[in-house]
């Protein structure tokens, strides 16, 4: 019996051994894959983050900032992506903006991958993909990250039970005395990159990445900032733009031009009491507009049906169609009439989306030294065209280089 | 939605049959049907070959690392265990409190109550509790004149209302995270929604016992707790106070003074170390593999549940059970909420929380319009039954184990009236929710 047991023992670990060699080179693979991000000659210059925080240095979370700068000088916006590496219409958008956005008057400031460590690994329990691919116009195959919402327990572990949020040594004018900027959230919320602003500048590496950008804001006097996400259809804050108290206005004013070119889209005031969030901390501790987007996206949902890279892309699915049959479409926050919400069309929302910004940042602020022209996007009537081409072709490798 | 339903019922199916007819242990019977399932599910859906083997083997390993953290705590919670069942220290405590509170049976049923929930209050989890408090009361609880399956059943409820009690309920945190809402104002809700029913409970549950406690008849039987007692004097606390002291700093005060959380299991280690020295010898090296063998089941199950859960996510299954309960007739929805969040529980308490607490979350909170937070805490309590449901059932396991009860089951039947008037409860104030309004704080 003691040798049947032994021999048991040792199928067991060999077979677990096998199993750990198989997996870990995949995760291995996954969290060393270097996304091929194509740099035009619309990209000026590029610089790592760690100039805004030094802790960075040599941590997964020193990331690159594109800079895309203006012949003419004038404002600025920084583009953020990849806060959730699983909702992949935020990476794509900010990575498309990168490769075709030209820019003649003052600058854009593109951070795709804003939390890397997201990108390096998939959630747990949630059975993602890896990875996606789009062919581009070239006939190119190019991939990129299906990541997780929150960054790897390799980078910062273990969790503790509850999170305490605060704002580390950052004060602000604008918060009233005696507002309590400290809050308890979820212990896992600690590796959320939108639930660590304004950041800590030695604290983990979530948080450092948080501080380098509120820094980077505030360093180069950055006029408007938007942080580009996904949600899941049945969640109520969908194909919205959130918008600081401060960017209210200028949020209604997005709404009503992208209205006019049949691109709907709601307005949510950023709540005052959520901390940790870029449209909340960013507006309150930075003088910028602080925006964040958010467009629906099939593949995070809690209803979701076989989850794939098909379902990333296409979000195409069943059980979605059915939930939208309940009681009369009312329980999504999203159109599903279709049944399915394409990867090209998020993507395409996102990118009108910031093009539109752009536009009423400049009326709002009404000065000629702090305008952004994107030359691609002179109006509204541009973006209209740009979002219809890009719904219908319904291909996102269309605008990759 | 049909080949969804299909990969249910082979994944189902394969548990059961590894369960029952096999008679694998539950953690192996998990993986085998989160790997059949997996299989199934992905080449039924046309997944090539080579893709659907490579998607299972990280989807396992993946899901295994779902509860690793939770994995860590009982592990070490185990070795505190032994080490404070072998120095004699919970003999000397069952003598100490039997001695001090005999005279007021229902005051000291209600005191071990709240003991018991202590620590699940300040982790989050069940099994924290039952393991550590849990443990250090059953003897006391045996010795009161309680029978096993009783004093098991008061361990497993308090168990559970201890992980739902503020100020730390891990399941409404993992909802929250699901629908962005911050974990302000739950202590109210959460102290009308447990407290009432730890009293409850206890009473009803051990007050018939002990209400005629004969303390001189019952001495003879605390000889070997009292001999341990005199023998060791005070030190032989220490351990529990280590403890207690380390939760409260680390989970209530460190963060607030920006002190880093050092942990449950490093907590659980740090008394167990300390009750190497204060009462009877302890040879470590066989402690430490003894309590790591009688938590390898557990441990095992949870692997299991990690897999289970990632696959049958992948799969589509997941989005089949919370698109089918949502299809019901909207009167029968909390019903559905009653009844699937807790079923789901035999999977794993918080995975219920995270694959349907959610959703009707947004169904109570957002969609009918109720106080989100009340809306919140009671569906967590809601999800907290799912650690006594088998196989799995966390609480109702443990508490079988620290009261020598072999059969589960018969726990779980003393608890189904607690159970039903827990879920009753829980379903009134959900569906109350903005009555209870006035609850929020904290």
């Amino acid at each position: 019996m003691k040798k049947k047991g032994l021999i048991s023992t040792c199928i067991i670990l060999a077979v677990a051994l096998t199993l750990a060699i198989i997996t870990g080179i995949s995760f291995s693979k996954k969290r060393n894959f270097v996304e091929d991000i194509v740099i035009g000659s619309n990209v000026t210059s590029q610089f790592k983050l760690d100039e805004y925080n030094e802790k960075l240095k040599g941590t997964v979370g020193d990331v690159d900032v594109y800079v895309l700068k203006g012949e003419e000088e004038g404002g600025s916006i920084l583009i953020l992506g990849g806060t959730h590496a699983n909702e992949p219409a935020g990476h794509m958008a900010a990575i498309v903006m990168l490769e075709q956005f030209q820019v003649s008057k003052g600058t854009v400031y593109i951070i795709p991958n804003i939390c890397q460590s997201g990108l390096t690994h998939n959630d747990p329990l949630e059975g993602t993909p890896q990875y996606l691919h789009f062919t581009t116009k070239n006939g190119d195959v190019r991939t990129f990250h299906f990541g997780s919402r929150a960054s790897n327990p390799i980078d910062q572990w273990p969790d503790p039970d509850t999170y305490l949020h605060t704002s580390g040594d950052w004060t602000s004018s604008k918060i009233k005395e005696g507002v309590n900027t400290t809050q308890t959230l979820s212990g896992s919320e600690v590796r959320n990159q939108n639930r660590c602003y304004p950041g800590i500048q030695d604290g983990t590496v979530t948080e450092r990445v948080s501080y380098a950008v509120t820094n980077m804001i505030n360093q180069l006097k950055i006029d408007l900032i938007v942080d580009l996400h996904e949600s899941s259809p049945e969640y109520a804050v969908n194909n919205a733009i959130v918008a600081h108290e401060d960017a209210l206005s200028l949020a209604a004013d997005v709404k009503l031009e992208l209205d006019s070119v049949d691109l709907s889209i709601r307005v949510e005031p950023s709540p005052a009491k959520l901390r940790g969030l870029t449209h909340r901390e960013l507006g309150d501790y930075t003088d910028a507009y602080a925006l964040l987007c958010e467009v629906g996206n099939p593949s995070q949902g809690r209803f979701r049906g076989y989850t794939d890279e098909a379902l990333a892309i296409t979000g195409e699915d069943p059980c979605y169609q059915a939930a939208y049959k309940i009681n009369g479409g009312t329980l999504l926050y999203v159109d599903y009439s279709s049944g399915n919400f394409p990867i090209a069309l998020r993507v395409a929302r996102h990118v009108a989306t910031v093009a539109q910004m752009v536009l009423s940042m400049n009326f709002e602020v009404d000065d000629p030294a702090r305008e952004v022209i994107i030359d691609n996007f002179p109006d509204i009537d541009t973006i209209g065209e740009f979002y219809e081409e890009m719904v219908e072709a319904d291909d996102l490798g269309l605008w990759l280089n | 939605m049909t080949p969804y339903m299909i990969t249910f019922f082979v994944m189902v199916g394969v548990f059961m049959i590894g369960c029952f007819a096999l008679k694998w242990p539950v953690g192996v019977s998990m993986m085998a049907a989160a790997v059949i399932g997996g299989l199934e599910g992905m080449l039924a859906h046309g997944t090539s070959f080579s893709q659907t083997i490579t998607d299972v083997v990280r989807m396992m390993v993946e899901g295994e690392f779902g509860y690793i953290d939770t994995i860590l705590t009982i592990a070490c919670a185990m070795i505190f265990m032994k080490v404070i069942e072998d120095s004699g220290a919970l003999d000397a405590l069952s003598s100490l409190l039997i001695e001090k509170f005999h005279k007021l049976p229902a005051v000291l049923l209600i005191l071990i109550m709240f003991i018991i929930m202590f620590p699940g209050m300040i982790t989050g989890s069940s099994t924290a509790a039952v393991l550590s408090a849990g443990s250090i009361m059953a003897p006391v609880l045996l010795l009161l004149g309680l029978d096993n399956v009783t004093a098991g059943s008061v361990i497993a409820m308090g168990g559970i209302l201890g992980m739902i009690a503020p100020p730390v309920n891990t399941a409404a945190l993992v909802i929250c995270a699901g629908i962005d809402v911050p974990y302000v104002g739950f202590t109210g809700p959460l102290l009308l929604l447990t407290m009432p029913l730890a009293i409850l409970f206890v009473l009803m549950l051990g007050l018939p016992k002990i209400k005629n406690l004969d303390y001189e008849k019952l001495k003879p039987a605390l000889e070997k707790q009292d001999a341990t007692r005199k023998e060791y004097g005070f030190k032989i606390y220490v351990p529990f106070l280590v403890l207690v002291v380390l939760m409260i700093f680390f989970k209530v005060i460190a963060a607030k003074i920006g002190v880093t959380d050092l942990g449950m299991p490093v907590i659980f280690l740090i008394s167990a170390a300390v009750g190497l020295f204060t009462g009877r010898k302890i040879n470590p090296l066989k402690a430490v593999p003894a309590a790591i063998r009688t938590a390898t089941p557990v441990m095992a199950i949870l692997m299991g549940v990690g897999m289970f859960i990632e696959l049958m996510t992948a799969t589509g299954v997941r989005g089949f059970i919370v698109v089918t309960c949502l299809q019901m007739p909207q009167a029968l929805w909390l019903l559905a909420c009653c009844i699937s969040i807790p079923l789901f529980g035999a999977v794993s308490s918080f995975g219920a929380c995270s694959v349907l607490g959610v959703p009707f979350a947004y169904i109570y909170g957002t969609y009918l319009g109720g106080n989100v937070v009340v809306c919140l805490a009671a569906i967590s309590l809601i999800a907290a039954v799912g650690d006594m449901m088998p196989p799995t059932a966390l609480a109702g396991l443990f508490a079988a184990q620290v009261t020598g009860v072999k059969k589960y089951t018969k726990i779980l039947v003393k608890c189904i009236i607690p159970i039903i008037i827990l879920l009753v409860w829980a379903g009134f104030v959900l569906v109350s929710s903005k009555k209870f309004a006035w609850s929020v704080f904290g």
